[in-house]
């Protein structure tokens, strides 16, 4: 049997109450055809009572609520010579999905992917996108899909700020850890946000240098802060954050020997080019002389610069400095 | 859900469940409850309140859910699927990247079927995020079909600590996930002791057709030494490299290891930027090591 509202009247809770009134105002501004003025939505919406000031400013944070939700309510006027009575609207059109079909592949895809977040940051939004989908009526094909596991793990809780952000085009700040340890505020129109090499990062033109910077999630010394009105900016048409964190090509080649059965990583980077009994020689790919002597003392007396000369020459600096701080 | 709803996800939920239940009328309450990813009491308490809904206080949506099964009538308004949120979107754009980097090449139809699709839904956001596996997943495909079949596998294992890649075959045990990394623990048949593998060391994995005993995982007790370490340039690249979370601008730390070779590599690549004060075992094999490498270039 179907129940009728005022059987249950006295039993609903009343933390229910603000949830209902956003419904009813989703319904009742989606119904109309016609602009309707708050003293319509006032007497015909449920829940709006008390003080006419009081219901103004509940009208106004419920408008606001129900556009973080993505709702779009239009404002207009009833007659252009009468401008101070204005009306609310939703439109269907807007209100509704305009993705009409999914193959069921798709569809399948698309669970997948929320798959992908469980534990993490976006559990519960990408899980919401996913129920909207599957009232399109569409049936999944799971079964096609091979056993995939792929996870995403974001460290920081305020992720979803950033991409907050980047959805609203709002500016974000934030404090920044610089190499040297110093403690960098910056504001910054984030473009994009992405992962590599087991960081994230958020890219996006920093105001104050009005340059794009990138910059690493975990090296954020506090809050993301949204700072100022959504739509303040907008994202260059030709911003690509796969591009953005592309690894720059190693220009650089060192010539390396490396022992035998010794220095695996090396060996799996580099090009052998002789092969002896003891040392085994190896072109050495490399981006910066910094990074190569990194590499090269990790593998202790079991690897050695030939060439470049400079980097010979520094790594020879850096472990005579460690034989003397360690002596 | 461990967090407790505000009144506008309740109310999101609540606008979301009308198209859900009308193209799923009949649902169990069980099933509609997992699909929102709620408990069902939440689930009764939206539905309670949705019950109250509707266009005038004379035309509310009907609702049936004391059955256990849930349908509902008279919601044509609300009967609409809200369109995606941006951050939905984003959400989704993510999850597919990251499967679609991950399928093996032969699904060429899958990556041409992901590709449409966040075009589909990107509406000109695709290009604005990036992911990449965090776990080499085809190792992790294996190691799940290990656990579902009880298998063993065999594996070929790099220790960066040891530079050394070696050929083992394990029992796995449990998965753990910490500070960004996937690890394996399982039982080692050559040292016939409980190890921890992290997955995107391993190199090569098979599956072997051997079954495997189940075997609780221990907390074994972990041998950690103390190091006292100064760092005197390029700060934070060497407290990112020992792992020390939030650096602040002293010089001197201490932290623990379950492993020295791994502490002795870090401290030597850092190029003389880190000196080591203890232990002193570690100490002297740096500086012996160190003038080893330094006496090959003559």
């Amino acid at each position: 049997m179907y129940f009728r509202a005022v059987d249950v009247q006295q039993k609903v809770p009343t933390v229910s109450r603000k949830s209902e009134r956003l419904v009813n105002l989703t319904i009742a501004l989606l119904a109309t055809k016609k602009w309707i003025p708050k003293s319509r939505i006032f007497s015909a919406v449920d829940g709006y009572e008390g003080e006419p000031d009081a219901m103004e400013r509940m009208f106004e944070r419920d408008k606001d609520e129900l556009r973080k939700m993505g709702i779009v309510i239009e404002v207009g006027t009833f007659d252009p010579l009468f401008e101070d009575e204005v009306g609310y609207r939703i439109r269907p059109d807007s209100y509704r999905c305009d993705i009409q079909s999914l193959t069921a592949i798709e569809l399948a895809l698309i669970s997948q992917a929320t798959q992908v977040w469980k534990g993490a940051v976006l559990d519960t939004t990408a899980l919401s996108a996913l129920v909207k989908l599957k009232s399109l009526g569409i049936d999944s094909d799971v079964d096609s899909l091979p056993g995939l596991a792929p996870r995403i793990s974001i460290p920081r809780d305020d992720f979803a700020t950033v991409i907050d952000a980047i959805s609203n085009f709002t500016t974000i700040s934030f404090t920044y850890i610089a190499s040297d340890l110093g403690r960098q505020s910056r504001v910054i129109e984030p473009y994009g946000a992405g992962t590599k090499g087991g960081h994230w990062y958020v890219a996006g033109r920093d105001i104050e240098k009005d340059e794009l910077r990138l910059f690493r999630l975990d090296r954020l010394d506090s809050k993301i802060e949204l700072q100022g009105k959504p739509n303040s900016y907008v994202i260059p048409s030709d911003f690509s954050m796969a591009d953005v964190l592309k690894s720059p090509e190693k220009k650089l080649s060192a010539t390396l020997k490396i022992r035998r059965d010794k220095a695996h990583k090396l060996r799996a980077i580099g090009n052998v080019i002789e092969d002896g009994d003891e040392w085994t020689t190896l072109e050495y790919p490399y981006l910066r002389e910094s990074e190569l002597l990194e590499d090269v003392l990790w593998h202790l007396d079991d690897a050695i610069i030939i060439e470049p000369q400079s980097a010979r020459e520094s790594i020879q600096k850096s472990l005579s400095e460690i034989v003397k701080s360690h002596g | 859900m461990a967090k407790k709803s505000t009144p506008a996800e309740k109310a999101a939920r609540m606008l979301d469940l009308v198209p859900y239940i009308s193209s799923h009328q009949g649902i169990s309450r069980k099933d509609l409850a997992a699909d929102f990813g709620i408990t069902e009491a939440e689930l009764l308490s939206d539905l309670n309140a949705l019950w109250m809904c509707g266009d005038n206080r004379f035309d509310l949506i009907e609702l049936e859910f004391e059955s256990g099964y849930v349908s509902i009538r008279n919601a044509e308004t609300l009967n609409l699927v809200r369109s995606l949120s941006t951050q939905e979107i984003i959400s989704i754009l993510l999850g597919l990247d990251l499967i679609k980097k991950d399928l093996p090449e032969e699904r060429d139809d899958l990556i041409q079927a992901i590709s449409s699709l966040q075009t589909k839904l990107g509406k000109g956001l695709e290009h604005t995020i990036e992911a990449e596996p965090a776990v080499y997943s085809q190792v992790a495909i294996q190691v799940q079909e290990a656990f579902a079949q009880s298998r063993k596998l065999r594996i070929d294992y790099y220790t960066a600590s040891e530079d050394r890649v070696s050929t083992r075959v394990i029992t796995p045990l449990e998965i753990l996930h910490k500070e960004g990394n996937d690890f394996l623990i399982a039982f080692c048949e050559a040292s016939q002791s409980q190890r921890t593998f992290r997955i995107d060391r391993i190199r090569e994995i098979e599956l072997l057709q051997e079954r495997s005993e189940k075997i609780a995982p221990k907390i074994l007790p972990s041998a950690t030494i103390n190091t006292r370490i100064s760092i005197l340039r390029d700060f934070r690249k060497c407290y990112e490299s020992l792992g020390v979370d939030t650096p602040n601008s002293d010089s001197e730390v201490s932290i623990e290891t379950f492993s020295p070779q791994w502490i002795l590599r870090t401290v030597i690549s850092a190029g003389g930027a880190m000196t080591i004060a203890e232990p002193v075992e570690v100490r002297s094999e740096i500086a012996s090591r160190t003038k080893a490498a330094l006496e090959l270039y003559g």
